[in-house]
């Protein structure tokens, strides 16, 4: 029969031998390294690979949905909530809202960085409500930063555009 | 858009489904062991507290996040013989972070349908493995095309959510601090806890900033870990134990990867999971009816986020009932009594041991000093996880 | 419906000139590894006999995988016999190469080693074999310590 209710405390014992950073850096239990050379290409389908061609010319465009009537940004060839293929295609402008924000001051593998990286959410003009992407401010103080701020994509030079996100060097705060 | 997923569902099942065992490793930022060994102790302590051998489990749930943490491809395989997976069917399941509470229900799977009248779920995870930070290897969750040219470290979704969840609902920071400091402070108690300290809310808002508002003190730190749970039929139950813990719910849901285009103050797929699983419970109040839970808390605003997304209170209340004290362990709904991911380790589907076996433990009477104050019926564990999209529920009562 | 892109110069995939995959492992042996390699370094090699059931297991653990329960390591000589073998022509990168690579029962085990065998002019099935260690000062800790296994 298992032990009945208060006569153990659970976990009885906590199995497990830990580690220090330095046990790992000085070698002090046997290991082994790897680093795997794995190089990947991503199609990016028929609705990005458009998306990307029009960031190369400056615009950014979506996707419409004739049974809900959504706008749908970023494009995509069906729409998941009608599960059907979409209906059009619809430019949409270059200013959006900033839907929520964070000032970041790590990097991806999580080391700290000299100057902080605003990210925002911003939902785009033209698109249904809340048809957001995220993507970075630029030319404002990470304090005036607010929900509700209206903000307008800084595009690179043309002939320094490729069709990548990053075509858009950032967002900036739209005057008045 | 409110999308009732609930209305077809039918919840046939040949039996009900006991936990009478559970087990769990130290969780701590890296560990000596191997994967393999980890599973091995976790199993080891849950037979021990069923009383059963390792011969009476007839088949196997392994639940294990990325393979990109422990670096071995195919890692369930992997584990299989350390988790028991020698010589019976053997299953590995994963759904990001919710694999914590998803491994427990695919176990429900096995036994409600009756294939098996005693199955084993084990959880693992080594993150430790990847270097330098385990951060790095959740740089490719993130789209290839819209998200991974910026850089982003995952840490910039929480910081977006938490800042939307604070907008919409008027919270400060101080209040949401209250977490941390609850959570930290219960995880003394936990002999496996790997942070578990007495902080203030000063020490929070004060600590190093990571992305903004979300800061060191907020966060739940990377850990290895495995932890372990056995479920049985009704008539193994009564053979091994006067007092099995049933699962009286179970629940599921995902929302899409377009992250962007929610409006993320309010956790939709916990709510939808939620449902489902009270609707198998009969559970109309929650707030009332549950006694004990354990949300995910992997950041200090979480715990607050799936407690709205539980039912376990109004939006924009969770705040207010932390201030109050009623989540205190003493309180009227103690939520996350065993430290949770802040205070004891957050080794992603091991959380299992806190939330899982948590909830267990709290309804078999066997928590030692994280047991809660009150007299406890029904407990609700839930996790979460991959881009913000999962959210996975489980309700457990000890009476039938 | 839209209009597809068939025109393969606008079909994009991104990045064009192909992203890697930034990842970096350190493996630790666990407890079982551990022993091991140290006495691999004293030029000792160990298996593990289950308490139970006796299965001798090669390379050594801590728990029997049949019975859940302990081991315990003892020593042997780390020679064996080979049950099968192949001739590696291509590396990791499809380079040429040439190497026996053989699956190596060890006596007094029921486990094998798979390992590269050296100074051999015939390799064939049942044939006896031993190893040859790396100097201690040149061991890292992990399975090429070993350096060759060689006929005996």
């Amino acid at each position: 029969m298992a032990v009945g209710r208060k006569k153990i405390s659970c976990p009885p014992y906590a199995e497990g031998t830990a580690l220090s950073e330095r046990d790992i850096s000085e070698r002090r239990v046997t290991l082994f390294e790897d680093h795997p050379n794995l190089v990947y290409s991503w199609t990016a389908g028929q609705a990005m690979s458009r998306f990307l061609n029009e960031l190369k010319n400056g615009k950014l465009i979506a996707t419409k949905c004739e049974k809900c009537g959504r706008i749908i940004f970023p494009p995509r060839i069906y729409c998941e909530l009608c599960y059907k293929p979409i209906d059009g295609w619809v430019y949409v402008k270059d200013t959006g809202t900033v839907q929520t924000f964070s000032i970041s001051y790590i990097d991806p593998d999580a080391r700290p960085l000299e100057k902080p990286v605003i990210v925002a959410v911003i939902a785009v003009d033209g698109a249904s409500p809340n048809m957001g992407i995220m993507h970075v401010l630029g030319e404002v103080e990470p304090e005036k930063v607010y929900i509700g701020m209206r903000v307008k994509a800084v595009w690179k030079p043309e002939n320094e555009r490729e069709g990548a996100i990053t075509d858009i060097k950032y967002w900036k705060p739209l005057e008045g | 858009m409110e999308v009732e997923i609930v209305k077809g569902l039918k919840f046939h099942k040949k039996q009900d489904v006991a936990i009478v065992g559970a087990g769990m490793t130290t969780f701590k930022r890296r560990l000596l062991e191997t994967g393999k060994e980890l599973s091995y102790f976790a199993v080891k302590q849950a037979l021990e507290e069923a009383g059963l051998d390792i011969k009476d489990i007839e088949m196997v749930v392994m639940g294990s996040a990325p393979d990109a943490f422990d670096g071995t491809a195919l890692k369930g395989e992997y584990l299989l013989d350390g988790a028991g997976g020698s010589d019976r069917p053997y299953l590995r399941v994963f759904v990001g972070g919710g694999t914590g509470v998803f491994a427990p229900i695919a176990g429900y799977w096995h036994v409600a349908s009756g294939l098996a009248d005693v199955c084993l779920v084990v959880c693992e995870e080594k993150m430790s493995c990847c270097h330098p930070h385990p951060q790095s290897a959740f740089k490719y969750i993130w789209d290839p095309i819209l998200d991974r040219p910026l850089k982003p470290n995952l840490i910039w979704i929480f910081a977006l959510e938490m800042r939307r969840y604070m907008h919409v609902n008027n919270i400060k920071h101080e209040d949401i601090a209250l977490v941390s400091v609850k959570n930290k402070a219960n995880a003394l108690d936990h002999p496996c806890a790997q942070v578990a300290e007495k902080i203030t809310v000063e020490d929070v808002l004060n600590s190093e900033p990571m992305a903004l508002p979300v800061r060191k003190l907020d966060v739940s730190p990377p850990s290895d870990g495995a932890a372990a749970l056995i479920m049985v039929a009704p008539h193994i139950a009564r053979q091994l134990t006067d007092e099995p813990v049933w699962v009286t719910g179970v629940g599921w849901a995902l929302d899409t990867t377009h992250w962007t285009n929610r409006d993320l103050y309010f956790p939709r797929y916990v709510a939808e999971a939620a449902k489902m699983a009270y609707r198998m419970a009969h559970i109309t109040d929650p707030r009332k009816q549950i006694d004990v839970a354990e949300p995910y808390d992997p950041f200090d605003y979480k715990e607050l986020h799936h407690m709205e997304g539980l039912g376990l209170a109004k939006k924009g209340e969770a705040p207010i009932l932390t201030r109050e004290g009623v989540t205190a362990r003493d309180g009227d709904l103690p939520v996350c009594p065993s430290g949770g991911l802040l205070g004891v380790g957050n080794p992603i589907s091991a959380a299992m041991g806190v939330k899982a076996c948590e909830i267990y433990w709290q309804l078999a009477y066997r928590a030692g000093k994280r047991q809660v104050a009150k007299e406890v019926t029904t407990g609700v564990c839930q996790a979460w996880g991959d881009l913000m999209q999962v959210g996975t529920v489980m309700v457990m009562s000890n009476k039938r | 419906m839209i209009e597809k892109i068939v025109d393969p110069e606008k079909m994009r995939h991104f990045p064009p000139k192909g992203g890697k995959i930034e990842l970096y492992w350190v493996y630790t042996s666990g407890r079982a590894g551990e022993e091991f390699f140290r006495k691999l370094r004293e030029g000792k090699f160990i298996a593990a006999k289950c308490k139970k059931c006796g299965h001798r297991y090669f390379p050594p653990r801590i728990y029997c995988e049949f019975d859940f329960s302990e081991t315990e390591f003892y020593e042997i000589t780390g020679e064996g016999c080979v049950e099968a073998f192949t001739v590696a022509t291509l590396d990791l990168n499809e380079e040429p190469m040439e190497e026996v690579i053989a699956m190596i029962k060890l006596d007094n085990t029921d486990g094998r080693i798979i390992h590269v065998i050296k100074d051999a002019k015939d390799v064939c099935i049942g044939m006896k074999v031993k190893p040859v260690l790396r100097r201690p000062e040149e061991m890292k800790g992990n399975i090429s310590d070993i350096a060759y296994y060689k006929p005996v």
